[in-house]
């Protein structure tokens, strides 16, 4: 058993993700206070050559469990690494991709699981998270029982923590054993790639979402210059993306991604609960809706009711002209 | 060709949730539904079920008593049969806990299928389909916006960072879905008619062999404590102003908190 | 001095079929309720302003209910119905209808035209049509109505004379609702004049592809406007034989017997309109700041919905307890169809009414849903016997029990 903290890191295009570098700074952080190493779980496109690099972001050494393959086949790889460590607890982004790998950790290693936690410490020994359950409605704070293995394996919502940059260390890195675990069997039979690029909205501090107010694909059009205009990217809700106004990778919500920028600009989104739960942790709020009653208007900051067509282009020049 | 689907009973999402002294919701008083994201693997079991693509389609439960409801309610969709785990040892089960119990009941019902749905409405872990495929020693395919039926394999199709993937493993598998395989069908009546007639079985812990050792206390996490998120600061608006004074007021709102 | 039966009424007033009437709501009931909630709410609720604003028929609607099988509700098992009793048909019209009023005929109409075959149907009649109104594939209408006679069914004009294997119908009819949609009507024709309409008239199945019918116009409504209420006119329709329902002159005792029962239709719908009317009222209410404080704070509101949901229940309960007498045929069902009718109807524009009150300003534009409703209770009260005919066929029903005869 030792005080190290583990995270899984993943890498893309030869780089690491954001989530990556925000689970760095996170695990570091749980890592001094326990006394323990960070030690990287590196996997995906580039990860193999990328991984020392982790060291600048107080990485002390890094597993590489595989390149360009389903995240899930790295999984038992992950688990015998995290066994032989026996560390205080494992950070996972809270990605379709971080649970499946923090899924098999339980599984295999039979361990407590937290999360998605909005915020975790080291307590008495013990990895202490917080969480928001049953739709935000209540925040629970939870502990491993008394002789529960270790370690912890804890998903972490994107901007719980912030990346550590301008360190120059470089990280050990080990190469993970093979496995023939049943979870390696899974393989990528058709890829297929979008015909515009996508943007990464966990990557975002600043997002502009618009939902069925919008319209229509060109409605958006108004959101991506105002996003523009404020540095950030573009969001939707579900109906949105049901409607084919924008791909699927830019939902936010339950069902899509769990985002928690400084800035969240909403047009034409009426805040179901369903949505609610991608952003609520969002920082600031801003809300642009013809409906005086739209649900959104209980939880945003600032809640702006009229026509976001005529308004979101009157901002885009307005924050165009104060930004010179 | 079998689908064992397995759903949660949750609270709904407009229900009143009350919550007993240690700190678990009180599941007994509070309106239940099955969980909403689980309804859609059921949807997906019964399209190919429809399809002729599988030959029957089962539901399995963890939770109280009154889980039975859901089960029901899902047999009313469709399918065949259904099983229900509840066992008093298993209040205050976590995932680790669920994950143990399913794969158990799973091993027991053996499908070439376990399907669930992407998420819990009242957890949002999503760790639990995981952890069932490792605990079976099966593959894994998540987060599916369509599965199909292969020879021998199954393949889900599944969002990537820049555009989709169909992911493939050998049967049997334990697969996820997500809102993205279509809506979920109605009842009909004639369906919550037969619903009353198809089996439905109840096992307890003893059932599946697995005793108190087995669950470690029953789960590896506690609940320290439960409170209502922190109070924000109420709503500020703009209402009734034209566009421009409206942009200029956001603007400003903006700037001072240096958000342009 | 009071007559003997008058006190005996009064002390006793339980004729036999009056102590049968006891009735309580199963788990089948409340499923069925949770069912048609769960449907009226996201698939029905969201149209019935479209549906009132256009008055084009709910066809996507009329789908849904025959794909979850609500068209069949009391139709045999052996022909694709699902047999449901009584109280559970009235659970769902109450539960349509509390969405929208238009929608909840499809159902209750459907039911309308195929009573009379239900009733007094050959075995091979039920046989032929039943599995195409089960599904839903077929739509039938109750063509009984003439202009020159609502209420005073015993002078319809229609004539059916026989002409070999067939009856030839010559005539029109009018408020035929659903009379432009449907595939198949029950006509009621006189097929001896002279023996004028109570014992003249003979029922008819009567399709209508037929040659010689027609539907040339539809009425423009206050209310339900999304459900046709058609001009229909018949010239030289021939019908097969096989096609009269019962016996030559039974039509009217058909007539009589189906309304007794299809008004309770109309009793459950009026108690739908009523509880959705005052759910939106209760909404706005508890939403609605003024003076400072939320309108619900008024002891003045305060008392309007509590009027307003206790009258509700009241109808909704006369209602049960009505179909409870249904299903137990019992001798004295004219009077619970008719009470429930009644009250409900007059419930149903009561409490829409008060909801607009409740709502204010906005109750009376159609941004919410209250006016709408408001117009559509107002045919509760007209048809199906206007609440007028409730109260003489009530009134007969009292005075028989107390043993008071009919005045020569």
């Amino acid at each position: 058993m030792s005080n190290d903290i583990f995270f899984f890191a993943e890498f893309a295009a030869g780089a690491p993700e954001r989530s990556a570098l925000e689970l760095a700074a996170g695990a570091a952080e749980l890592a001094a206070a326990g006394g323990g190493d960070t030690v990287a779980l590196a996997y995906g496109a580039g990860a193999a050559d990328g991984a020392a690099g982790l060291g600048a972001h107080g990485v002390a050494r890094a597993v590489v469990l595989g390149d360009d393959a389903p995240a899930i086949t790295f999984g038992p790889a992950a688990a015998v690494a995290v066994a032989d460590a026996a560390p205080l607890a494992v950070l996972a982004p809270a990605t379709p991709n971080g649970r499946d790998l923090a899924a098999a950790l339980v599984g295999i290693g039979d361990l407590p699981a937290f999360g998605p936690v909005r915020a975790v410490r080291i307590a008495d020994g013990a990895v202490e998270s917080e969480q928001a359950t049953l739709q935000g409605s209540v925040i629970t704070t939870s502990r491993p029982v008394e002789g529960a293995p270790q370690p912890s394996v804890v998903l972490v919502l994107a901007n719980t923590f912030t990346p550590v940059e301008g360190g120059s260390g470089s990280a050990t890195v080990s190469q993970a054993a093979a496995s023939d675990h049943p979870f390696t069997r899974a393989t990528v039979a058709e890829h297929h790639e979008a015909e515009a690029r996508v943007v990464n909205l966990e990557e975002a501090t600043i997002i502009v979402a618009g939902g069925r107010g919008v319209g229509s694909a060109e409605g958006f059009e108004q959101l991506n210059e105002l996003a523009a205009a404020l540095g950030g990217a573009v969001g939707a809700s579900r109906a949105a993306a049901d409607a084919g106004w924008v791909p699927y990778q830019l939902q936010i919500g339950q069902t899509g991604k769990v985002v928690k920028p400084s800035l969240y600009l909403s047009a034409g989104i009426s805040g179901a609960i369903q949505h609610r739960v991608g952003m609520q942790t969002a920082e600031h709020v801003v809300a642009i809706n013809k409906d005086p009653d739209a649900p959104i208007g209980e939880f945003a900051d600032l809640f702006v009711v009229g026509d976001l067509f005529q308004i979101v282009p009157k901002l885009t020049d307005e924050i165009r002209r104060r930004k010179g | 060709m079998k689908i064992v689907v397995c759903i949660k009973q949750v609270p709904a999402t407009t229900a009143e949730k009350r919550y007993t002294d240690d700190l678990r919701l009180d599941r007994a008083s509070t309106e239940a539904i099955i969980n909403p994201l689980d309804e859609y693997a059921i949807e997906q079991a019964l399209r190919l079920l429809d399809a002729g693509s599988v030959d029957a389609v089962s539901y399995l439960s963890m939770g109280p008593d009154q889980a039975a409801e859901a089960l029901r309610r899902a047999l009313a969709m469709g399918g065949d049969d259904a099983t229900l785990v509840t066992d008093s040892a298993l209040a205050g089960a976590d995932e680790w806990t669920t994950a143990t119990v399913l794969a158990a009941a799973l091993d027991k019902l053996a499908p070439d299928i376990a399907l669930m749905g992407m998420a819990s409405d009242d957890a949002r872990g999503s760790l639990v389909p995981g952890a069932v495929a490792a605990k079976r020693h099966l593959p894994l395919l998540s987060y599916g916006s369509e599965l199909a039926i292969g020879e021998g394999t199954a393949r889900v199709r599944r969002l990537s960072g820049t555009g989709f993937d169909w992911i493939e493993a050998p049967l049997p598998v334990v697969a996820t879905v997500t809102d993205q395989v279509g809506e979920p069908r109605y009842a009909s009546l004639k369906g919550i008619m037969a619903a009353k007639r198809k089996p439905m079985e109840t096992w307890s812990l003893a059932d599946l062999g697995l005793g108190e050792g087995d669950l470690r206390g029953g789960a590896l996490t506690r609940v320290t404590d439960a409170r209502p998120p922190e109070a924000k600061p109420p709503t500020e608006r703009i209402e009734n102003v034209g566009a421009d004074e409206a942009a200029t007021q956001i603007a400003d709102w903006l700037a001072s908190r240096k958000l342009i | 001095m009071a007559r003997p039966g008058f006190r005996r009424g009064h002390a006793r007033p339980s004729a036999e079929g009056t102590r049968r009437v006891t009735y309580r709501l199963t788990d089948d009931h409340l499923e069925l309720r949770a069912l048609v909630r769960e449907l009226a709410e996201e698939r029905i609720a969201p149209r019935a302003a479209e549906i009132d604003q256009s008055g084009e028929f709910p066809w996507d609607l009329k789908e849904l209910l025959a794909k979850q099988d609500l068209l069949g509700a009391g139709l045999p098992a052996t022909y694709g119905g699902t047999e449901l009793d009584t109280l559970g048909q009235s659970i769902l019209v109450e539960e349509i209808a509390r969405a929208d009023a238009t929608t909840s005929l499809i159902p209750i109409v459907q039911k309308l035209g195929a009573l009379p075959i239900l009733l007094a149907g050959s075995e091979e009649q039920q046989q032929r049509y039943f599995p195409r109104l089960a599904s839903g594939e077929w739509l039938i209408a109750f063509a009984l109505t003439e202009a020159a006679a609502g209420s005073d069914v015993a002078s319809n004009r229609m004539r059916a004379a026989r002409d070999g294997d067939a009856y030839v119908l010559n005539g029109g009819k009018r408020f035929i609702t659903h009379g432009s949609v449907a595939n198949v009507l029950t006509v009621f024709a006189l097929t001896d004049p002279g023996a004028g309409g109570r014992r003249g008239m003979s029922a008819f199945i009567v399709e209508t592809d037929s040659p010689g019918f027609a539907a040339p116009r539809v009425e423009h409504k206050m209310g339900i406007r999304g459900s046709p209420t058609a001009e229909l006119t018949f010239d030289d329709v021939r019908v097969p034989a096989e096609n009269l329902i019962g016996a030559e002159g039974e039509g009217f005792k058909i007539a009589m017997a189906t309304l007794d029962r299809s008004r309770l239709s109309i009793a459950a719908q009026a108690v739908g309109i009523a509880q959705g009317a005052l759910d939106v009222a209760i909404g706005y209410a508890a939403e609605r700041q003024q003076f400072g404080q939320r309108v619900t704070d008024f002891e003045g509101i305060q008392f309007m919905l509590a009027d307003m949901a206790s009258q509700t229940e009241a109808a909704r309960q006369l209602t049960y307890a009505a179909a409870a007498a249904v299903d137990a045929v019992a001798p004295d069902l004219p009077y619970w169809t008719s009470s429930a009718k009644l009250v409900a109807g007059d419930t149903a524009m009561r409490v829409t009414t008060d909801a607009v009150q409740v709502l204010g300003g906005y109750g009376y534009i159609t941004e919410y849903p209250v006016e709408r409703m408001m117009r559509d209770a107002k045919i509760t009260q007209l048809y199906e016997g206007t609440q007028q005919i409730q109260r003489l066929i009530v009134a007969r029903q009292v005075l028989a029990r107390a043993g008071v005869g009919k005045r020569r």
